[in-house]
């Protein structure tokens, strides 16, 4: 890719990609598309498939790409288009020669460079140029993991180049850090430049603040009188600014929704809080925004947050300034020199809960003096609890009755709660699954609490089994760990190129009691065990106890990065793990 | 399969028709913003009030358009429910004509201090995108949408499109209270309409004089109430066609000195479809194919190797574009050229490249299983084509769009219906079946070794034909052999598998085998100086698909097919069997599905054979239970454990 910067706002984009497929499966990485909107135009764009004796067979033409609208399912509009074309390989290898110009006035989002495409994906050269005609244009670069691979930098006249050469493909592997950790990138940030009719000067994240301030947000967040005078009718009565501040939050969840238009420059401005007012719907930022001039409108501040969404964490780097760091936004809410922080979007989740959606990580906060990089509150180890409690008894010809309570909390209440919106169907589905392991379950009745307080759910479910316990003879052999039983193993890799990575850990407590019939008895108890590692520990016992068994189990993984060669004992770890939960116990009918 | 019969069976249970009046668009009531859930269906988000559409012609200026009216009233009760308040409308366009979407009205009503509450959608709030070449589309979202909101929309359609009258639809995923349905069509113009899906509903038919148009009209109404929502179901072929509706289709226009039969019976659509240029015209023509196919005839003697080796010339040189298609989309000549096609593209050119050796071949429409059962004859509905042929007074159906397909063995996707001969040459136009999918016969051989740890390792061999090798032979080349390999270990109970070698897995022909070796960490249970160890170790069947108590639609397995297993278990020395699981058989009722379980000891070893079939490759709902309750027996013989214990 080449991007001359030609004034500040003129930006021309050139790129041009070769890539041999070798199979079918590598379609998908002939990528014969280019994306596009109402400020960016495609100048040029072709195509140009060869066979494998290197004869060209096709060209395709500007006129021959389909051009669609690309609108996720969340979106009602966006001007966003892609030009595509595809191409019905009949042999392979073949090797496509893909082209395109790209001109647009905004030279505020100079793309950003991954030199791996994929996983999968050989490079065998990939090049990255900028060039700016006038000094003043001269933009930031960051360069992200370079140091464990072949690229070369070289200064240019008006710029710079990056070369890498001959990378060979990465298989992709489970539980390994996210990409914008192992891959080599370049983050491109400009300094001077125009942005959808406004210009800028920026140097570091404080300016950026302050032109988000000055120039976008700006007067976003008036709001009618009679809205106001409804607000503050609304908080009447509390003087706490966190108790208003979650009363606030209520509001917008209960009566606003997640919808999303995108013209032009809608891309990082919101839509007005007057707007959103009267509509009751917007995107992450029309609802950031409207929240937070509802908080202005009762005197309680809030800040706009910009951050980059998603399960992985990826920070912003705090060293370079740039627009298209992120893709979401929240607020934040100071109290007592601590940030509460809060997701508009999202209607459910109590107030100053994110989830593993926007959790530990570095975003920028818009303050009234200008950007500021602060982490958003994190969830580890022992924050993430489930604790589950219960009985099962056992009858004669194997199967159950039985009760169980799972308490959750930090990222586990995150996987859980969503279960009190659910439909009968769609819960006893769930539990069908969470309990796989219980042959013929029957869901006789559930029961949530939703304690937002405290940001903790409880379940509380009646189970049944018709046979969970396997008949030998007189005997019943049965799983005693039958009610928090994942038999997670994570996959054996012949050869563990990546880091191990447990981005948050989290703790499990069980007990519950075994009831078995009259007329048994105990034939075979297992030992109890305790398993101690770097990863984290783990515990069973089974105490025989008046008419039953009595099972506890901990399990507690910790948060932690650690060499590719740790893989191994990880997965052993995890292996005696899930051998120990298949512990049995036998029990025999009395003579 | 006798799918025909079980859809006329379920035609009889019938929705209580009302006489309906056409609600007023805005006429609220209090009651409807109240109402916290919807009594027959209490887990439901939303629920369609009511819905009334009216299709109808209207000519202006000497043009004729199809108008469709919508009009329809939703409750909203929680915020799952918000996604009905944003309606999209797609508009089809092609070259110089478009559907046009007119006067969209929406309105939200809500309940603020005991008073109706309207907010109107503004029209700086309807959005058309141009999506694609062929389709615009028109979206909108209601404002101030709440739990509890009403919202109402109408809007109007007029389509330059006059044949084509979509599917009329009554359920929906989400219930209906009302729903109320009308189209007026001249008289001499018959349409065909045939309802679908579990729930039939019959029109009033009435017939006046229109005079927007000047003609005699047949007017047609459907009124129902409480439609539940379609339902989801793991299985199912193809949801649609148990969705309630009625579909059109012309068959004849009579009017006075014009007289045009389109389609009634099959062999009507044949002669239809046979007389397109395609069909009539193509398929013998082209008398110059490659000279490979002349040497490739010229090599074979019998026409069974002349059809077998033209069957993999096809299928080697072409390649699938991926589209159905009952007619061309390249043509013959583009399609050798450029070496890819569509379906017709592909299996026409079979068709005439046999019969350019001599053999008796014709092409054979269908319907594929992503597309409906057609209920009645039809061009529209007819979605493929395939290959057929008869040599040595036997049949062959062919489809060589797949890389593993074979004669009589096709993509399960075909199997969804009859198919309609299209036989030009001997003046054979017809409904034929298309030969449903033969058993699948897998076997799977197992030897263990077990130790006293109660890890195992053995040697495992497979072998599949028909459709399972069809099935496996994709699987295998979908993904590289590591991943592949991962994948495999997992499914199977996390052993470790070594050595691992396939046979015939890049052929279509025959049977495809594998063979490995494993280390199994979960072998048997130790408990105390005992081994506890199910006899089909990790080839046990111990999950149940079948988990809901209640279905509404058929199983759909693909194919039948028969499961050998043959383990043999060599007990560690210094061992004795304590206990062998009883054998067993069951047999499910019309061989739907059949289990032998016998295990026996033999010196120092364990000999295990067990026989699991599935003799039906469709299901009906009316057998669910007892299917479900057969799948729980076995996975529980399955599960029983032969017990070890030292001397």
């Amino acid at each position: 890719m080449h991007v001359r910067l030609i004034s500040l706002k003129e930006m021309e984009i050139n790129y041009e990609r070769t890539v041999s497929v070798l199979n079918e499966n590598g379609n998908v990485n002939a990528n014969l598309f280019v994306g596009y909107n109402n400020s960016i135009q495609v100048k040029a764009v072709s195509a140009e498939i060869y066979n494998k004796s290197g004869e060209l067979i096709k060209k395709i033409k500007k006129k021959d790409f389909l051009d669609v609208s690309a609108v996720d399912g969340g979106t009602l509009y966006s001007d966003s288009r892609v030009l595509y074309t595809g191409y019905l390989p009949v042999e392979y290898p073949y090797t496509v020669k893909f082209s395109y110009q790209l001109k647009t006035n905004n030279t505020g989002t100079v793309p950003s460079w991954s030199f791996i495409d994929n996983f999968l994906v050989s490079t065998e050269v990939s090049k990255y140029s900028i060039e700016y005609l006038d000094p003043s244009l001269k933009p930031i670069i960051l360069e992200k993991n370079l140091e464990d691979f072949p690229i070369v930098k070289k200064s240019l006249e008006n710029g710079v180049s990056y070369q890498a050469k001959n990378i060979a493909a990465f298989k992709d592997e489970s539980l390994r850090p996210s990409e914008h950790k192992i891959f080599p990138q370049l983050v491109v940030s400009p300094v001077n430049f125009y942005y959808e009719g406004y210009s800028a000067n920026i140097k570091n994240w404080k300016d950026l603040g302050n032109w988000m301030n000055s120039n976008l947000l700006k007067d976003q967040d008036r709001l009618d009188p009679a809205t106001v005078s409804n607000i503050k009718k609304l908080v009447q009565g509390l003087d706490d600014d966190l108790q208003i501040a979650k009363k606030i939050y209520e509001y917008v969840q209960q009566n606003t929704r997640y919808i999303s238009v995108q013209i032009g420059i809608g891309g990082l401005k919101p839509i007005s809080a007057i707007e959103v007012d009267r509509l009751k719907y917007g995107d992450c930022k029309g609802l950031a925004n409207y929240t937070k001039a509802l908080l202005n409108a009762v005197g309680v501040q809030s800040y706009y947050v910009h951050v980059e969404a998603g399960s992985d964490k990826v920070d912003f780097e705090p060293e370079v300034a740039s627009l298209n760091q992120g893709n979401h936004v929240i607020l934040a809410v100071p109290y007592e020199g601590e940030y509460f922080w809060i997701d508009c979007t999202s209607q459910v989740h109590p107030f100053g809960f994110l989830g593993d959606f926007t959790d530990d990580r570095k975003v920028l906060i818009m303050k009234s003096d200008g950007g500021e990089i602060a982490h958003t509150a994190s969830y580890i180890n022992e924050e993430n609890l489930q604790r589950t409690t219960g009985y099962f008894e056992l009858d004669e010809e194997g199967g159950f009755d039985g009760n169980v309570q799972i308490e959750t909390k930090g990222i586990q209440y995150d996987q859980h709660f969503w279960l009190q919106r659910g439909t009968k169907t769609e819960i006893e589905k769930y539990y069908k699954n969470y309990w796989s392991n219980i042959d013929n379950l029957f869901i006789e009745q559930f029961e949530f609490n939703n304690d937002k307080e405290d940001v903790v759910f409880n379940e509380n479910v009646s189970i049944k089994s018709a046979k969970y316990a396997i008949k030998s003879d007189n005997r019943l052999v049965f799983v005693a760990n039958a009610f928090n039983n994942p038999q997670q193993v994570p996959r054996r890799y012949r050869n563990r190129k990546f880091p191990l990575e447990v981005s948050r850990g989290y703790l499990d407590e069980d007990e519950f009691r075994i009831i078995i019939p009259n007329n048994y008895g105990i034939e075979s108890l297992p030992d109890s065990a305790h398993l101690e590692t770097k990863f984290g520990s783990y515990s069973i016992s089974f105490e025989s106890k008046d008419d039953g068994i009595l099972v506890k189990r901990r399990i507690l993984i910790e948060k932690g990065t650690y060499p590719n060669s740790d893989y191994s004992s990880y997965r052993s770890f995890r292996r005696n793990i899930s051998k120990l939960d298949n512990s049995k116990i036998v029990i025999i009918k009395k003579s | 399969m006798n799918r025909m019969i079980m859809v006329v069976a379920l035609v009889l249970i019938c929705r209580v028709q009302v006489e309906a009046q056409n609600l007023k668009f805005g006429e609220i009531s209090q009651q409807e913003l109240l109402e916290k859930e919807y009594e027959h269906d209490k887990g439901a988000h939303a629920v369609i009030l009511y819905k009334n559409r009216d299709t109808y012609l209207q000519s202006s200026g000497g043009t004729n358009h199809l108008i469709t009216e919508v009009h329809e009233r939703i409750k909203i009760y929680d915020q799952l429910g918000f996604d009905y308040a944003t309606k999209e409308i797609n508009l089809f366009k092609q070259r110089h004509d478009d559907e046009m979407v007119r006067s969209i009205k929406a309105v939200t009503y809500n309940l603020e201090n005991d008073k109706i509450v309207k907010d109107e959608l503004r029209k700086d709030e309807i959005f058309k995108t141009e999506a694609s070449y062929n389709y615009n589309q028109v979206k909108f979202t209601l404002p101030n949408v709440k739990e509890g909101s009403v919202i109402e929309y109408s809007y109007k359609i007029v389509s330059p499109f006059i044949w084509n009258i979509d599917e009329f639809r009554f359920q929906y995923d989400i219930p209906v209270k009302k729903l109320r349905a009308e189209i007026r069509t001249p008289k001499g113009f018959r349409f065909k309409q045939t309802p679908k899906g579990y729930y039939a509903v019959f029109p009033k038919t009435t017939t006046k004089r229109d005079n927007r148009i000047g003609m005699d009209v047949v007017i047609n109404t459907y009124n129902l109430e409480q439609m539940p929502a379609l339902k989801a179901e793991n299985y199912v072929d193809n949801i649609d066609n148990y969705r309630s509706g009625v579909i059109f289709e012309l068959v004849s226009i009579e009017l006075p000195g014009f007289h045009r039969s389109y389609s009634r019976s099959w062999s009507d659509v044949a002669k239809t479809i046979g007389n397109s240029d395609d069909y009539k015209n193509k398929l013998d023509k082209t008398r110059s194919f490659d000279d490979e196919i002349d040497s490739l005839i010229a090599k074979h003697s019998t026409k069974m190797d002349k059809m077998n080796s033209i069957f993999k010339f096809v299928k080697d040189e072409i390649t699938w574009n991926g589209m159905d298609g009952k007619y061309f989309f390249n043509g013959l000549k583009k399609t050798l050229k450029e070496k890819k096609g569509n379906a017709a593209d592909i299996n026409l050119l079979l068709v005439a490249m046999l019969r350019y050796a001599g053999i008796d071949a014709n092409p054979v429409i269908i319907s594929t299983k992503d597309n409906l059962v057609p209920l009645f004859p039809t061009i529209d509905r007819l979605n493929y084509v395939l290959a057929y042929a008869t040599v040595d007074e036997k049949q062959y159906f062919m489809d060589a769009t797949e890389e593993f397909s074979d004669l009589n063995v096709l993509p399960i996707k075909d199997y969804n219906w009859k198919g309609i001969l299209i036989d030009n040459n001997d003046m054979v136009w017809k409904q034929i079946d298309v030969a449903s999918p033969g058993v699948s016969s897998n076997f799977y051989a197992l030897d263990v070794d077990l130790n006293e740890d109660g890890t195992c390792e053995g040697s495992c061999k497979t072998r599949f034909d028909k459709h399972s090798a069809y099935r496996f032979r994709k699987t295998y080349k979908e993904k590289e052999l590591e991943s592949y390999l991962t994948e495999k270990e997992k499914s199977l109970s996390n052993i470790e598998i070594d050595d691992y070698r396939v046979e015939k897995a890049d052929t279509f022909k025959g049977s495809v085998s594998e063979s490995f070796n494993f280390y199994d960490d979960y072998g048997a249970d130790v408990i105390d100086d005992k081994l506890y160890i199910k006899p089909l170790g990790f080839l046990c069947l111990d999950e149940n698909p079948f988990k809901s108590e209640t279905r509404e639609y058929p199983v759909d397995f693909g194919y039948p097919f028969k499961d050998v297993y043959m383990v043999n278990i060599e007990i560690p020395e210094g061992y004795k069997v304590d206990f062998i699981p009883a054998p067993t058989v069951m047999n499910m009722p019309d061989k739907v599905g059949a289990f032998k379980y016998i295990v026996a000891q033999n010196g120092d070893k364990i000999n295990v054979r067990v026989n699991f079939e599935i003799n039906r490759a469709m299901v009906p709902a009316d057998t669910y239970p007892l299917l479900r309750e057969f799948f729980k027996q076995v996975i529980a013989k399955e599960e029983e454990q032969l017990v070890l214990s030292k001397i």
